[in-house]
């Protein structure tokens, strides 16, 4: 818990009509330059930005992220009993699909779990770190 | 229309057949990413016979970020502000896509129950719980009566 309060101007307050009757009409002109067009990057779970809006120091961070990524075990799908569900896409696993194990032996799609990782290096299930000790010997090798 | 994810479809199914005791939450009819929610006072807490209002929204990058909840009904509590908007770690830097809609209400309505006034999002409130707590309370029951409790 915590930083609410400094954080809480950030949040929408009317989440999809405007409850509180101050819906502004968008009359500002469209902007000088063109929109960011690319790939979006989350280098914190809450912070979205283009490719090209990045920082050098997201930059670095994303990338050493997606080469984390590719050092976590892969596989196919065996039938196994004890998962049975993606929780991420709620979708039952079959025979064959695609999937990544992280350190604590939980299991999701692929293209699930990356697009999780992406955001933040946790497990979804167990909100454990996706192996700090992995981080530290790609770090210093 | 952009078509809906299975999960959300399935989130809202579970949601109608097999409804969390004391939460109530249907999607709107016309988008199934808008929830009108009912939440109702836990028993021994000073929201205790209220029917509180959430509205509750999934974004497009559901679930890999958070759904947006706010209480539309006005709440006296240290962790909700004056515009309903809910201090709840797994609201912002704590939410996983394991969890679901089910388990953020069910979380809100344990925030209810516990409220915690050390990490305040409606300061004036919360100053009072901690100052003199029996007189917050009576705050939250006479808020409760007057605004959650129309029937």
């Amino acid at each position: 818990m915590g930083n609410c309060l400094k954080r809480s101007s950030s949040d929408d307050i009317s989440l999809l009509r405007g409850s509180d009757g101050n819906s502004e009409v968008q009359t500002d002109p469209p902007p000088p330059y063109p929109e960011p067009v690319g790939p979006v990057y989350y280098p914190s779970p809450n912070i979205s930005r283009s490719v090209n809006q990045l920082t050098e120091e997201e930059q670095i961070k994303i990338a050493k992220r997606m080469g984390l990524i590719q050092h976590l075990p892969t596989g196919t799908y065996d039938g196994c009993k004890k998962n049975r569900e993606c929780v991420i896409c709620m979708v039952e696993f079959i025979v064959g699909d695609n999937v990544r194990y992280l350190p604590c032996m939980h299991i999701y799609h692929v293209h699930c779990i990356d697009d999780w990782l992406m955001r933040s290096f946790t497990c979804p299930s167990c909100m454990e770190p996706v192996d700090a000790a992995l981080l530290t010997s790609y770090e210093t090798s | 229309m952009v078509s809906l994810p299975r999960r959300i479809i399935k989130e809202t199914q579970r949601l109608l057949q097999e409804p969390v005791p004391g939460i109530s939450a249907v999607p709107d009819d016309s988008n199934a990413r808008y929830f009108h929610v009912i939440v109702t006072g836990p028993d021994d807490s000073p929201f205790e016979g209220g029917l509180f209002k959430l509205e509750l929204f999934l974004p497009e990058d559901y679930p890999m970020s958070a759904p947006k909840v706010r209480f539309v009904t006005k709440i006296y509590h240290p962790n909700i502000d004056r515009l309903g908007r809910i201090c709840l770690d797994i609201l912002k830097d704590k939410w996983s896509p394991a969890l679901q809609i089910r388990t953020v209400l069910l979380s809100i309505q344990a925030l209810l129950s516990a409220p915690n006034p050390d990490d305040p999002l409606a300061n004036d409130v919360a100053e009072l719980w901690k100052v003199d707590e029996a007189e917050a309370i009576r705050n939250a029951k006479e808020w409760t009566r007057r605004y959650a409790m129309e029937n």
